[in-house]
């Protein structure tokens, strides 16, 4: 920061601040630093005021607002105002992420994004003026809030980004699709519950795909389906065993007998893929221009983050691992605190939140998918059209 | 094309399991699952214990002979050499220490009973050495010696010049490097020798090549927070790595992620080790191990060019079983190992691995000797790197 500087201000309006929560990961940085570029960074940002949803046990926000000098409020309003009568803060970060939330019947926990973005929104409207948001993750469990969401935003014309670490953290090995590749065919691995790493995984596909010839088209339909399903599916040629094959070998996380004796694995060239995931899950999404991506969930297989794609005119497939960074200190999550800062110092946002607003739609409409016995399920609603960034947005330096 | 594989112990996560599982089950690479174009015919196991996988790994692999000697692995039973290609893991398994804390491992003896079949059936073929060649230099460099004198192709060392980097980034050909630094883990005669390789396969592409040691000292406790604070080392250097580190123990109770103060650093690391050094061509090196706040390997150099911040990176290691259920770090090496195998070339030269070795050596008497300064004269190993960059990248 230059000498003299006045350092930007912002809000922070979580649902939890407890240890590994979302929002203390991601505050903390901007209290604390974090690495970037081979230093310890310390913004020029002060995290002026904050509101938390919920303070069970092991609340941090009391011991944070103490020792860094933050406010406290009770209300979102009140936080974004800094107590005043006017919005009193140069951004604002939504962290609606852990915390006691109820589930929905798809099974998604109904976190209040939307809710939380329309308390700003309002007041941005009330006083005037809008500011930068970032919102944690998906913008909604329904697409028709995260809709309204990005047309808030751009009825008031401040810039939003939003999404996932996985996008913007380290690559194994550190490759970007060229911008406008032909894609033939894209298949990614994830694990974890959903809606939280299904999420993750599908966002971490859409980063690699929306570079694709003519930008981002849009979905046209979307399927879920589960248990042996998933492997007729692939004797099908619905998905590409090519793909998984090269998926799988980024993977460093291989179960069953890497776990019993340290042996590097064929999973599925032997066939033990298929007796460790007895839940396997397939996520297919059909864009608009044609494309097709699977994202396959193989809990029981692997632990890892992988992705797949053939290129047309490529005779090998393009295939790298998203590096999820060993806990406690997730540096994933500092790459994305870095393209948050530089949201709020550049007044742009390094990736169109429009990537977020597809996967939240994909998403649901996967979820009811499988809700409504696994129909495919047309999706005209989702033609989300995007161009992506030029330059590539993951760590790289 | 055969290969026999010479091996102290085979146990789960052995390094012998590492490697020569690699062989037998293939492993992910470029894409693929990719087996490697040879066969392993032979495996000579000095320890079977409880946990041993051989018995097993020879079951399921019966083209792979487990025999009594190491020379039977090279001749399979006959009265010439067998096979094209040698693997020697001298690391884990019972064997002692001696009075400076080194583990005796007994790579020099597997290496003179090749050299012996080698002698006897007049043919030779590369032989590749698992990390530092010898615990005692003299033995070390004999090694080097030998396979220079019979001609054959010889490699060796580490995983850490070779593995992933974060960021993916070399060190330019010709650098100027005014001054390295390489923060650690692990112990002595351990992973300060990965930590060394890490400083050389680095610093070894400056301006001129490598030049050699003149001398080392170490610090340790005390001394070493003394001489971090008497700036012996680049601050900038240190602060540099530990940005690189993904594994930095929390200072703060309720904090995941924060740069320690120097008072936290002193609570968190009971005992810090560095390996300070010069090069032949005035170059400082520092090697620190910083146990109980970092799990990974983080370089960092003072370049004479045009960048203001110190040029680092990462040589990640996906270590289980915390982190991941593979070693995959092993993959590049046996990569590199099967390059050599298949062309008769090493991918990378041993000089590298000869002067780390000695470094060990040097480091460990250092600290045998009260941490004095020690001289290294035999350490005048001047080499090239090689040109092309050969970590992990694909």
């Amino acid at each position: 920061m230059t000498p003299g500087a006045t350092p930007l201000r912002i809000a922070v309006i979580a649902t939890v601040y407890r240890y590994r929560s979302h929002a203390q990961h991601f505050t903390d940085r901007f209290l604390v630093g974090y690495p970037r570029a081979g230093r310890w960074h310390r913004p020029a940002i002060r995290v002026a005021s904050l509101y938390v949803d919920q303070r069970p046990e092991g609340d941090e926000s009391t011991d944070r607002a103490r020792e860094f000098g933050l406010e406290i409020y009770p209300s979102i309003a009140e936080a974004l105002r800094c107590g005043g009568d006017r919005l009193g803060v140069d951004g604002v970060l939504i962290m609606a992420e852990h915390g006691e939330y109820a589930r929905n019947e798809l099974g998604q926990i109904l976190y209040p994004r939307y809710e939380f973005f329309h308390e700003c929104v309002r007041l941005f409207e009330a006083d005037g003026r809008a500011v930068p948001v970032y919102n944690d993750k998906h913008l909604s469990y329904s697409f028709e809030k995260a809709a309204q969401m990005v047309s808030d935003s751009r009825r008031l014309g401040f810039p939003f980004l939003a999404g996932s670490s996985l996008p913007v953290t380290w690559r194994l090995p550190d490759v970007e699709l060229p911008l406008g590749c032909e894609i033939e065919s894209a298949l990614m691995v994830g694990v974890g519950g959903s809606d939280a790493m299904d999420y993750h995984a599908l966002e971490a596909m859409q980063c690699m795909v929306e570079r694709r010839r003519g930008g981002e088209t849009g979905v046209r339909a979307v399927q879920l389906i589960d248990g042996e399903e998933v492997w007729r599916a692939g004797d099908e040629g619905r998905w590409s065993r090519e793909l998984l094959e090269a998926a799988l070998s980024r993977s460093d996380t291989l179960l069953g007998l890497t776990e019993q004796d340290g042996r590097t694995q064929d999973l599925l060239g032997s066939g033990e893929l298929q007796r460790l995931v007895s839940r396997p899950a397939a996520y297919f999404i059909e864009y608009a221009d044609g494309l097709t991506a699977t994202l396959l969930m193989l809990d029981g297989a692997v632990r890892d983050f992988c992705f797949a794609a053939r290129l047309k005119g490529s005779p090998d497939p393009v295939s790298t691992q998203f590096f999820l960074t060993p806990g406690p200190n997730v540096t994933y999550s500092a790459c994305l605190v870095a393209k948050i800062e530089e949201m709020l110092t550049s007044g742009r946002a390094p990736y169109p939140v429009e990537r977020t607003l597809l996967v939240s739609g994909m998403l649901e409409s996967c979820l009811l998918s499988r809700f409504h016995g696994h129909e495919r399920r047309l999706t005209p609603h989702l033609g989300v059209q995007y161009q992506p960034p030029n330059e590539p947005q993951h760590a790289r330096d | 094309m055969k290969i026999a594989a010479i091996a102290t112990i085979y146990h789960k996560y052995s390094h012998a399991q590492h490697i020569v599982d690699r062989f037998l089950e293939g492993y992910g690479w470029n894409g693929r699952h990719h087996r490697p174009p040879m066969e392993l015919a032979s495996l000579y196991v000095e320890q079977c214990g409880e946990n041993d996988l051989s018995r097993d790994r020879a079951a399921r692999f019966p083209s792979m002979q487990i025999v009594p000697t190491i020379a039977d692995a090279l001749t399979l039973g006959g009265s010439r050499l067998a096979v094209d290609g040698v693997l020697l893991i001298g690391e884990h398994g019972k064997y002692p220490t001696n009075e400076k804390g080194q583990h005796l491992y007994p790579r020099y003896e597997y290496f003179r009973q090749i050299v012996s079949v080698f002698r006897t059936t007049g043919q030779t073929c590369p032989v590749f050495n698992d990390k530092h060649l010898s615990w005692r230099w003299e033995w070390a460099r004999e090694m080097y010696d030998l396979a220079r004198e019979m001609g054959f192709a010889f490699m060796a060392g580490s995983s850490l010049p070779v593995t992933w980097r974060t960021p993916s980034v070399e060190m330019p050909l010709g650098a100027r490097v005014r001054e390295a630094l390489c923060v650690g883990y692990g112990g002595v005669d351990s992973y300060d020798f990965h930590a060394l390789e890490t400083l050389q396969c680095m610093v070894e592409r400056r301006e001129g090549g490598e030049t050699g040691v003149r001398w080392l000292q170490a610090y340790r406790g005390e001394a070493f927070w003394q001489a971090h604070h008497e700036r012996l080392w680049s601050r900038a250097l240190f602060e540099a790595a530990l940005s690189r580190s993904h594994t930095l123990t929390p200072s703060r109770a309720g904090f995941n992620h924060v740069f320690p103060t120097l008072e936290e650093m002193k609570q968190l690391v009971k005992d810090p080790i560095a390996y300070q050094y010069e090069h032949g061509d005035g170059l400082l090196s520092t090697m620190i191990l910083l146990n109980g706040l970092v799990q990974d390997f983080n370089f960092a150099a003072h370049l004479d060019d045009s960048r203001e911040e110190p040029f680092s990176t990462q040589m990640y290691l996906p270590m289980p079983p915390a982190r991941t259920t593979l070693a995959n770090f092993f993959s590049p090496l046996v990569n590199n190992i099967e390059q050599m195998f298949l062309t008769g070339r090493p991918t990378y030269p041993v000089e590298r691995t000869l002067l780390t070795t000695g470094l060990v050596a040097a480091g460990v008497e250092s600290l045998h000797q009260g941490q004095r300064r020690v001289a290294t004269p035999h350490l005048e190993i001047s080499y090239q790197p090689t040109p092309e960059s050969t970590f992990w990248r694909t």
